[in-house]
C-alpha cells in the first residue's frame, strides 16, 4: 500500500513540476517571443517558399521573408520542420511560434489559428497525365475523374465544393504520386508547388496542371489571440512600402502572385 | 554410531500434509532403498534432506551433528542450509546436466566454484570419478551428445565431485529407456561396493532387493513398513503388499 | 539518366544525414530498452503482486497501443496539457522526444521477451545448482544466464528487425530520418523538387541494414548452437 501511496505521490510532483513552470497568464505572445529571443517558424519541405538551398540552409520567400521578420521584431529565427497536419498542436503546444509555409487561408484555418493579411496569391489547380490534359481543360470535364487530395488541405475543399470523388491522402507529393502511378485519376494541388514540382525536369515530367478551380490567398498561422498576427501586418505593410517583399519575391519567381499590402 | 538421524520429520505443501512425521536411521556404509506409489512422499522426503524443500517440523542430524532443527532459526540461515546441503548430495530424475557445459566442465564446476582445492586437483578428481562411471572418453562432450544413461553417469559423477557424505537418487532410471537402466544401476551397485552410504528411491524391485541394507515403505506420509531387503518378499503391511504385486 | 547522375551526389549526402538520425535513435532505443527491459521483466515477475500487477498493466498499454500515439503523446502533451513545452521545437527535443517513447515502447516488448527466457529454463537447472552448493548468484551467472540468452536471441534479433524500421514512424513528430530525407526531393529540397526516386532509394537503406543484422544474430545463433536445451 506504502508503495502506491509513494508512487501516486511522485506522479503529482512531477505533474506540478511540469505545471509550475507553465504559462504565465499576463504575458502577451509578442512578450513571450522577445523574452526567449527566437521566433519559431514551423514549415515543411515546399518549394519554393521553404527549402534547404545545397548546404542545407532554409531559403525559399516564406524562409527569406520570415527572416526578415525576425530582425523586425529583434528576435532570432528558427526553422522547424514539422509534420504539417500537427501544426495546430504544434502551436498550441508552444513547440512552434507559428506556421508559415504557403498556407491557404480556408475558413478552417481562419477559425483555428490567428492568422495575419494575406500576402500571395494561389490557386488550386487539377493535375492530369499529359497526354489526356486536352480532356480537362474545364471544371465540368473532371466530373468523372477519380481524384487524389491532401488530406484537410484547401484542395480538399475545392473538390468538396465541385463534387468531385476524392481520396484523401497525407500530403501533396503523395497526390501527385498517385497520378503518376495511376492509382488515381487526377489530383488538385496548390498552382505554387505544382509549379516546381511537375513538368520538365522533374520525376513528374508526364504531369501537367489544368483547371484553376478557385483563387485563394496564402496567409500566416499564430497561436489563437496572438498579437503577433498583428505585429506581422504592420511589417507587411512596411516591407512592401520599402520594396524588400517585392525584391524578395522577384528572387523566387513568384512577383506575380503578390499581394498588396 | 548412526551417520544420518531423521525425527519427526513433517511437511505440507498448503494443507495437504506430505510428510506426517518421518523417523529413521542409516548407518555409514548402508544403502537404503524408500519404496512406495508416487505421490506417497518418497521425492518429498529425498527433496528436505537436500533443503530443496524446508521441513515445517522434525531434526535431522548428520554423525550426531544436528544439521537441521525447526524450532532452532540458527540453521535456518540461507549459508547455514548452503553449508549443510553438502552432506549430501543428490541425483535427479531427469539428470538436470548443464547444457552448456562439457562433461568435465558439469564435473568441475562446482568444485571449483566452491574453491574445493587447486584446479588441478579438482580436474584430475573429475576425471578419475569419470573413469569410475565409465565415461573417461566422454569428458569433451556436450551433455547433448550423451544418451540418457551415460548423462546420468555423469551425473552422479558430478554428485561424487563434492565428496557428499550421503548420495540421494531420486528414481534415477526412471527417465531412461528400458535398455539404458542397466548401465546406471551397475554404476550404483560399484559405489555400494566402495561403501557409500546412500538412499535411492526407485521402482525398480528387483534391484531394490539386490542392493538395500535397509528398506522403508512410505505411503500417505508415513513409513508403513520397514526392515532389510528380505521384507520384498515377504511384506506384511497390506499396502506393501499390494503395491509389489502391482510390478508383477 | 545524366539528370540522375547530377542529382545522385546532392540526394545520397542528404539521405546519408537522414540515415544518421535513423542509426542514431535505433542505437540510443538500444542501448537505453535492453537494460530497462530488464528492469521492466524484474518488475513484472515480482512476487509483490501491486508491483507486478502494475507492471504488467503498464506493459499491456504500451504493447496495445500503437507507437505513433506514444510518439505524440510524449511530444505534444507537455506543452498541450500541462502548458510547458519541454522539449524545445528544435531537432534535438524532438530526437530526446522520439527517444524517449522508443526507448519505453521497446522496453516492454524486451521485458516479456526476457520473462519468457528466464521462464523458459528448466527449474531442474537451478535446483541442480543449489543442490550442489551454488549460491543464487552463481546460480544465476554460471549455470542459467547463458542458457537464456541462447533463448531470447531469436526472438530478440526479431524485435531489433522491426526496430530498424519502425525508426521511420517517428517522422510523425517531424524527425528528420531516412525516409523524411527521401521524401522531402519530392516538395523540395537542396534545389532539387519533384523527385520521386529518393524515397525509393531509402529503401535500400533498410535492407542494406537490416542485411547486416541479420548476419550478425545467424553468427551468434551459430556461436551458441554448441548446446541444446
Amino acid at each position: 500500500m506504502k508503495k502506491i501511496t509513494s508512487l501516486f505521490l511522485s506522479l503529482i510532483m512531477i505533474a506540478t513540476i511540469f505545471c509550475a513552470c507553465g504559462d504565465k497568464k499576463d504575458q502577451t505572445d509578442l512578450e513571450y517571443i522577445k523574452e526567449k529571443g527566437t521566433l519559431v517558424v514551423g514549415i515543411t519541405d515546399f518549394a519554393p517558399m521553404d527549402y534547404q538551398d545545397k548546404d542545407g540552409k532554409w531559403i525559399g520567400f516564406d524562409a527569406d521573408l520570415a527572416k526578415a521578420f525576425g530582425e523586425y521584431l529583434g528576435v532570432d529565427v528558427e526553422f522547424s520542420l514539422i509534420t504539417w497536419s500537427n501544426k495546430i498542436m504544434e502551436l498550441d503546444g508552444r513547440t512552434i511560434d507559428c506556421a508559415w509555409n504557403g498556407m491557404t487561408l480556408s475558413s478552417d484555418v481562419l477559425a483555428a489559428m490567428e492568422c495575419s493579411n494575406a500576402y500571395c496569391k494561389n490557386a488550386q489547380v487539377v493535375i492530369v497525365p499529359a497526354d489526356k490534359a486536352d480532356q480537362y481543360q474545364t471544371a465540368e470535364s473532371c466530373k468523372d475523374l477519380k481524384f487524389a487530395v491532401e488530406a484537410g488541405s484547401a484542395g480538399r475543399d475545392v473538390a468538396k465544393e465541385n463534387g468531385f470523388k476524392y481520396i484523401e491522402v497525407i500530403d501533396q507529393a503523395t497526390a501527385l504520386q498517385e497520378v503518376a502511378a495511376g492509382t488515381s485519376d487526377a489530383a488538385i494541388v496548390d498552382w505554387l508547388m505544382a509549379g516546381a514540382m511537375i513538368g520538365e525536369g522533374t520525376g513528374y515530367a508526364n504531369l501537367t496542371y489544368t483547371v484553376e478551380l478557385n483563387d485563394e490567398e496564402y496567409g500566416v498561422g499564430f497561436r489563437k489571440g496572438s498579437n503577433l498576427a498583428g505585429e506581422l501586418n504592420k511589417f507587411l505593410k512596411q516591407s512592401y512600402d520599402d520594396g524588400t517583399l517585392m525584391n524578395i519575391a522577384q528572387k523566387y519567381n513568384i512577383a506575380d502572385h503578390i499581394i498588396a499590402q | 554410531m548412526a551417520i544420518l538421524e531423521v525425527c519427526g520429520l513433517k511437511k505440507s505443501f498448503g494443507k495437504t500434509a506430505v510428510l506426517k512425521g518421518i523417523n529413521f536411521t542409516l548407518e555409514k556404509g548402508e544403502v537404503l532403498v524408500i519404496l512406495g506409489s508416487s505421490g506417497g512422499g518418497k521425492t518429498t522426503l529425498l527433496r528436505c534432506l537436500n533443503f530443496l524443500e524446508i521441513p515445517e517440523e522434525g531434526v535431522i542430524k548428520v554423525g550426531g551433528k544436528v544439521i537441521f532443527d525447526a524450532g532452532n532459526s540458527a540453521v535456518l540461515s540461507e549459508s547455514e542450509i548452503r553449508k549443510n546441503r553438502l552432506n549430501f548430495g543428490l541425483v535427479f530424475q531427469s539428470f538436470n546436466l548443464f547444457p552448456q557445459y562439457n562433461v568435465l566442465k558439469n564435473v568441475t564446476l562446482a568444485p571449483s566454484l566452491l574453491k574445493k582445492g587447486t584446479d588441478q586437483e579438482i580436474t584430475q578428481n573429475a576425471k578419475q570419478l569419470l573413469s569410475k562411471v565409465g565415461l573417461s572418453n566422454k569428458e569433451e562432450s556436450y551433455p547433448c551428445e550423451l544418451s540418457g544413461g551415460q548423462q546420468q553417469r555423469v551425473a552422479i559423477a558430478r554428485a561424487l565431485a563434492l565428496n557428499p557424505a550421503i548420495l540421494c537418487f531420486d528414481e534415477p532410471t526412471s527417465a531412461l529407456d528400458p535398455e539404458l537402466t542397466g548401465e546406471v544401476l551397475k554404476v550404483i551397485k560399484s559405489l555400494k561396493n566402495s561403501d557409500m552410504t546412500m538412499i535411492i528411491v526407485t521402482h525398480e524391485i528387483e534391484f531394490a532387493k539386490n542392493i538395500a541394507d535397509k528398506i522403508i515403505f512410505v505411503d500417505n506420509g508415513v513409513i508403513l513398513e520397514e526392515g532389510d531387503a528380505t521384507v520384498i518378499d515377504a511384506p506384511k503391511n497390506e499396502r506393501l503388499k499390494n503395491f509389489l504385486a502391482s510390478f508383477s | 539518366m545524366s539528370d540522375f547522375f547530377e542529382q545522385f551526389p546532392t540526394v545520397f549526402s542528404a539521405l546519408n544525414v537522414g540515415f544518421l538520425q535513423t542509426l542514431k535513435l535505433f542505437a540510443v532505443t538500444l542501448l537505453g530498452a535492453i537494460p530497462l527491459g530488464l528492469i521492466v521483466s524484474f518488475g513484472s515477475m515480482s512476487r509483490f503482486k501491486i508491483l507486478s500487477g502494475a507492471t504488467r498493466t503498464v506493459v499491456w498499454i504500451i504493447r496495445g497501443s500503437p507507437l505513433m500515439i506514444q510518439l505524440m503523446i510524449i511530444y505534444y502533451f507537455p506543452g498541450l496539457i500541462l502548458h510547458n513545452p519541454i522539449w524545445g521545437s528544435g531537432e534535438d527535443g524532438r530526437f530526446l522526444a522520439a527517444a524517449i517513447a522508443f526507448i519505453i515502447n521497446y522496453a516492454c516488448y524486451f521485458s516479456e521477451i526476457y520473462r519468457g527466457g528466464v521462464q523458459s529454463v528448466p527449474r531442474g537447472q537451478n535446483e541442480a545448482g543449489l543442490v550442489l552448493g551454488l549460491s543464487k548468484r552463481q546460480i544465476f551467472f554460471k549455470v542459467t544466464l547463458l542458457q537464456m540468452i541462447k533463448r531470447i536471441v531469436p526472438p530478440m534479433s526479431n524485435e531489433i528487425i522491426t526496430l530498424v524500421k519502425d525508426t521511420s514512424l517517428s517522422r510523425i513528430i517531424a524527425l528528420q530520418e531516412l525516409i523524411w530525407a527521401g521524401e522531402s526531393f519530392m516538395k523540395g529540397s537542396r534545389g532539387l523538387s519533384g523527385l520521386i526516386w529518393p524515397l525509393f532509394f531509402t529503401g535500400i537503406y533498410y535492407l542494406a541494414f537490416s542485411a547486416l543484422l541479420t548476419a550478425l544474430f545467424n553468427y551468434t545463433e551459430k556461436k551458441l548452437s554448441y548446446f541444446k536445451i
